[in-house]
């Protein structure tokens, strides 16, 4: 058990750092992917999808669909699913009692953005 | 053993796998994130196994098929676990690779997640140290129990990942489920809260660095049958101070008056110093467990002992006489550490179904083949082997080698580490 032990542990190490390796060698981000089309979308557009088959969030000004990353929230779906067609920044901002999102979420984040959230002159 | 106790363990470790599997079956992920998730949670259900098969529980290691089996299990089910939790960050990771070997990393590294992963993480990094400890066998006993105790503090900050992951409703009841099962252990065992009190009554030397110790109850004594041990920890005298520490020690006989007897070789620190025990000192006895002569068949049998394995053979031929024929052959390196030799020779001829053989093999393993019976002979007998690893490993071979089947073998190690 010792060997087992042993190697398990190594070929964990050796695997987190080709991990990061592979991360230091990565061309940034694809522009296409950050630049998000800069549609604008009123509240009662966003509130039309509201379903987890089909949920748009609105999250500090921009609005994201995220309806293809729902079924990999770590989070349950009931938590989840009852900002969708929602302005969800302040859900956003303090999950797990008062705490934010971590940065690699608003990075992940980032890659559904599909526009922005019309003020309410606009609408 | 019989088929329900045979079963019943590793029908445990199932059911406390696949349960929370189940409830967090993935759909429509991709495949290493599916398996990422479910490989995290059949971690989480071994460990939680693993926690219930460290429990000295009499009734429980009945129910399990022995302490020794339990301890087994624990250790398998153990790395079982941490293999699978390893695999579970790795595959999250791998699952992010086709968004991007910077999304990939960034999904493993706690660096760019909030506390959520880094619990996870603070859960591995314990296993792993912990798990590093486990395997130093160069570390004093008590330094090296502590340290294996803390495994614990990993499993409780595995769950807290669970938690701050926003994961409440299944976790909290398998958090609660952990903390009562460490609490348990911790209290009842290793406090000493479910052993019973008894006094060191006699203290006679039996061999070189080797003492039985009589002791008498406090209250009401607990009833141990030839073939089992007990966890016995010695306190302080009035010139003697112990280590505290629950060691197992084999019966070496059972009193109709509660009156219990252990044999004791000094083999570590603690030992050595039980060998200058007295009469008056306090000592707490958890047991009995194992059934290593329990059910024997009525046949005729060998038994196979080397130095301080002739305890559990002691405590039946002074129990009573024996069913059915018995060639007993005892192994011990010189004289001065032919424990109860006198008194077995004494047994051997009062009783005719006994048939004893003393043999002194020096300081190497002897040739083992050629101090066991002729095979046709052996064929008919069901085997009891009880002595130092390394001669259990080579009476277990010679007896396969010679056509035993692993069924009419039976053998204890007692080895807790």
């Amino acid at each position: 058990m010792r060997r087992f032990y042993l190697s398990t542990t190594v070929l964990f190490w050796l695997l987190v750092t080709a991990f990061w390796t592979a991360s230091l060698w990565l061309p940034t981000p694809e522009e296409s992917l950050l630049l998000a089309a800069e549609k604008t979308y009123t509240p009662a557009e966003l509130a039309k999808h509201a379903t987890a088959a089909n949920c748009w969030m609105a999250i500090r000004g921009g609005v994201y669909d995220l309806s293809a990353y729902l079924p990999a929230h770590p989070s349950p779906p009931e938590l989840v699913v009852p900002w969708c067609g929602r302005e969800a920044t302040e859900a956003y901002k303090t999950k797990t009692k008062g705490r934010s999102h971590a940065p690699f979420a608003d990075e992940l984040l980032a890659r559904y953005k599909i526009g922005t959230l019309a003020s309410d002159q606009a609408k | 053993m019989p088929n329900r106790r045979f079963l019943a363990l590793p029908l445990l470790v199932l059911a406390a796998t696949l349960g929370p599997v189940y409830w967090a079956l993935p759909e429509g992920l991709s495949i290493a994130r599916s398996l990422g998730i479910v490989l995290g949670w059949a971690g989480c259900g071994l460990l939680l196994a693993s926690l219930l098969l460290m429990l000295r529980e009499p009734r429980l290691a009945q129910g399990l098929g022995g302490l020794e089996r339990m301890y087994h299990w624990h250790h398998r089910v153990g790395m079982a676990a941490y293999a699978a939790l390893l695999a579970h960050p790795l595959l999250l990771a791998a699952a992010a690779w086709p968004d991007g070997r910077q999304l990939a990393w960034q999904t493993l590294s706690p660096f760019s997640q909030g506390w959520p992963v880094w619990a996870g993480w603070l859960a591995l990094l314990l296993l792993m140290a912990g798990l590093a400890a486990t395997f130093e066998r160069r570390l004093p006993y008590r330094t090296w129990r502590r340290l294996h105790l803390g495994l614990g503090l990993a499993v409780l900050f595995g769950l807290l990942h669970l938690v701050l992951l926003g994961i409440e409703q299944p976790v909290w009841p398998i958090l609660g489920l952990a903390a009562f099962l460490l609490g348990w252990r911790i209290v009842r065992q290793d406090f000493g809260r479910a052993a019973r009190p008894y006094i060191v009554h006699r203290v006679t030397p039996v061999a070189d660095g080797m003492v039985e110790i009589s002791l008498k109850p406090l209250a009401d004594g607990l009833q141990a049958k030839p073939g089992q041990f007990a966890l016995v920890a010695f306190f302080a005298g009035p010139n003697f101070r112990g280590c505290g520490e629950f060691h197992p020690f084999t019966v070496s006989a059972s009193g109709a008056d509660g009156e219990i007897r252990f044999g004791v070789k000094a083999l570590g620190d603690c030992t050595q110093n039980i060998q200058s025990i007295e009469p008056g000192v306090l000592a707490r006895v958890q047991g009995a467990f194992g059934c290593f002569l329990a059910d024997r068949p009525a046949i005729p049998q060998l038994w196979v002992a080397g130095g301080i394995g002739i305890t559990p053979f002691l405590a039946q031929l002074r129990a009573a006489p024996l069913d059915q024929p018995t060639q007993l052959l005892y192994l011990y390196r010189s004289e001065s550490d032919a424990a109860f030799l006198h008194e077995l020779q004494v047994l051997a001829a009062k009783d005719p179904q006994l048939t004893l053989r003393a043999v002194a093999t020096g300081p190497t393993l002897p040739d083992l083949n050629a101090l066991l019976p002729a095979a046709p002979g052996l064929a008919q007998r069901d085997c009891y082997l009880c002595g130092p690893p390394g001669m259990l490993v080579g009476l277990r071979q010679v007896l396969n080698e010679r056509g035993i089947k692993p069924r009419h073998i039976h053998f204890e190690n007692f080895e807790f580490r």
